[in-house]
């Protein structure tokens, strides 16, 4: 009795086990000949409005499964790991796309599945680029600060590292957001391979970060009064100006003569993805000018489809956050190769301090 | 039913502890000896792991700068620990001599902050010491300051943080070990001619070590390894060994040192054990 019984329980407990391993294993699945019933995208989160996807489910019948990334690590992880199983579409950015293309991680997109592709500035769209991926937003990252609060006027990024900006700044991370504007301040080319001048840069942020409040939350701290000045994208300042309302006294700061970074988020089809028609529907609808007009009410972030820019409400196209004259003078940041680990290196001792 | 010759029937065992077996081999011990394993492999350009043995990651963290980090994050987790044992000690002993009914609602107000996510508690804490938050307010309102004082975002604030979170788990081991003392054992101290203090130093103490121990094992090595809460109240400026180790797994992407790293908090860990092994029996540790 007794034995029969155990070994009930030891059936039972293997069946689990097994229904466990099963059910997560048949996950991406899906009819290629009748067209895609799913489509999977992982990409940042709170990055796209949900009505967006929901009209788009009820107007292709296509399920569509979000899942979020972290960091943009992440998305190269999954990635260079051969993310085609599990994905559609996943969101990369700029940086990165110079890699992913020589490392045959990406398929090759046919660009007349995507009409609406046309709706797209080519100026954000660099030609070596267009094969591969599908811009969605962009990010400015400049210099933002209270007029009433800051110390000191900022017209450069040398101003950052002034004395009287002790404990007045708040600030993105990473390395590839910090190292540029050093090796700006210091008249070297932003993308710099040299050891000797990221080094340089290196002992430029440890004076900029002895001035910095907390990196990261920059909104909230500006908004707290904790931060008079910080170093952060235009999508965040424009959610700062926002809460603040009527008594907004930020101001995106007047640089004069440094360049500011523009980022893109963009959307890439991993190599052997399952769904590849889902995905060229999702990345035509995504690139028709009232679609994405409408998604950004709630994602007010600068936009590459001039079509939608056109069509998007006033408020969004007068947002103070985007009242600047230096928008032409960006620079992007491009992939360092091999020297992605002298950066990491200095970073890291900047973090250890 | 008749009973024949005992034969040594394997079901019970594989049915009692088999599945906790197949759970911790396959969730801990594959993923403890994996890292072990990365830790000595070469880090990919775009993060990730190469597969070629290499002792880089070891050789980096004997960089003088990583043994900074690494005792500035002992040193924190020290004070946290050693914040928690006096201030729980006392407290654990207060509980156990009340009576069973008021003990237990003593240990319940204890662990109500635990019912909420750490997140929210620390989330909580923020809104209150922001610049233009409540304590502020309260302060400036009460004339005790004249401008806003920076609370967030400082060293202080962080062990604070450290101290409250881990403070219930430090206090409840105690708490067991404080109840099993018999009284008896007291009143014969104090037969013999012993004043409270001699009781207390070779009665009390000795007899609740294993609590003591346990913890000082549940607060230390948390607080050398959390990250959430030095990233949140330190504003990602204050780094630790739990930020060096999240962070190469993400921004950085050097797996092989985080592995690395992790290794040295398994070490430090081990020698934990190790020293209370030395000094009492591991069953007699109170681990709730």
């Amino acid at each position: 009795m007794k034995k029969a019984l155990s070994l009930i329980l030891v059936l039972v407990m293997a069946l689990t086990l097994v229904a466990c391993g099963g059910q997560s294993a048949t996950t991406p699945s899906g009819g290629e000949e009748a067209g895609s019933k799913e489509l999977n995208i992982f990409m940042w989160s709170d990055y796209m409005s949900d009505d967006l996807v929901a009209n788009f489910e009820q107007e292709y019948g296509i399920k569509v499964n979000l899942s979020y990334m972290n960091d943009n690590a992440d998305s190269i992880t999954k990635l260079t790991a051969g993310a085609g199983d599990g994905y559609d579409l996943i969101m990369t950015c700029d940086a990165y796309m110079e890699s992913l293309i020589n490392g045959g991680y990406l398929e090759q997109l046919d660009l007349s599945q995507i009409p609406n592709a046309k709706n797209i500035n080519k100026a954000y769209w660099s030609e070596q680029n267009q094969g591969y991926c599908v811009p969605y937003l962009m990010n400015y990252i400049y210099v933002v600060y209270d007029t009433e609060r800051c110390p000191i006027e900022i017209t450069c990024y040398n101003d950052l590292i002034r004395p009287e900006m002790k404990g007045q700044i708040g600030s993105v991370d990473g390395a590839r957001n910090l190292f540029p504007i050093a090796l700006i301040a210091l008249g070297y080319d932003p993308n710099s391979r040299e050891e000797s001048e990221i080094a340089e840069a290196y002992e430029w942020l440890v004076k900029y970060n002895e001035n910095v409040v907390a990196y990261g939350s920059t909104e909230t701290n500006m908004v707290n009064g904790t931060i008079s000045c910080m170093f952060t994208y235009d999508g965040n300042t424009a959610e700062a100006m926002a809460q603040l309302g009527a008594d907004n006294t930020l101001t995106v700061a007047p640089f004069t003569a440094d360049p500011v970074q523009l980022g893109f988020d963009l959307y890439v089809i991993p190599k052997g993805a399952q769904h590849m028609d889902a995905a060229y529907l999702f990345l035509n609808y995504i690139c028709d000018a009232q679609v994405m007009a409408d998604n950004l009410v709630e994602n007010p972030y600068s936009c590459p489809n001039d079509a939608a820019v056109a069509a998007a409400s006033e408020e969004y196209r007068n947002g103070p956050a985007f009242d600047f004259d230096y928008k032409t003078n960006v620079f992007f940041q491009e992939d360092v190769g091999d020297a992605i680990t002298i950066y990491d290196k200095y970073y890291q001792m900047l973090k250890v301090g | 039913m008749t009973a024949p010759k005992k034969r040594r029937n394997p079901l019970p065992a594989i049915a009692q502890a088999g599945p906790v077996s197949v759970w911790m081999v396959l969730f801990v011990t594959v993923p403890m000896l994996f890292i072990i394993y990365i830790s000595f492999m070469s880090r990919g350009t775009f993060g990730g792991v190469e597969y070629t043995p290499t002792l880089t990651s070891y050789e980096t963290l004997a960089d003088v700068t990583y043994f900074a980090v690494i005792l500035k994050s002992l040193q924190v987790a020290v004070v946290t620990t050693a914040v928690c044992l006096l201030l729980g000690y006392p407290f654990a002993y207060y509980i156990a001599r009340k009576s069973a009914d008021v003990a237990s609602r003593l240990i319940m107000l204890l662990m109500i902050p635990l019912w909420t996510n750490s997140l929210m508690r620390l989330n909580a804490w923020m809104l209150l010491f922001q610049t233009n938050g409540p304590v502020n307010k309260a302060l400036l309102a009460l004339g005790i300051v004249q401008s806003p004082v920076k609370f967030i975002y400082t060293d202080a604030l962080v062990l604070l943080g450290l101290i409250t979170n881990f403070l219930p788990f430090a206090v409840l081991p105690m708490y067991s070990s404080i109840e099993k003392l018999q009284k008896a054992m007291l009143e014969a101290s104090a037969d013999l001619g012993a004043t409270p203090a001699t009781t207390f130093r070779k009665v009390t103490l000795p007899l609740t070590f294993p609590g003591i121990f346990s913890a000082i094992i549940l607060t230390f090595i948390p607080a050398l390894g959390t990250y959430t809460i030095t990233d949140m109240l330190g504003g990602g400026k204050v780094l630790y060994i739990g930020n060096i180790i999240k962070n190469q797994f993400g921004t950085i992407r050097n797996w092989p040192l985080g592995a690395a790293l992790s290794v040295l908090l398994l070490l430090i860990t081990a020698l934990l054990i190790f020293l209370y092994s030395r000094f009492a029996k591991i069953e007699d540790m109170e681990v709730l």
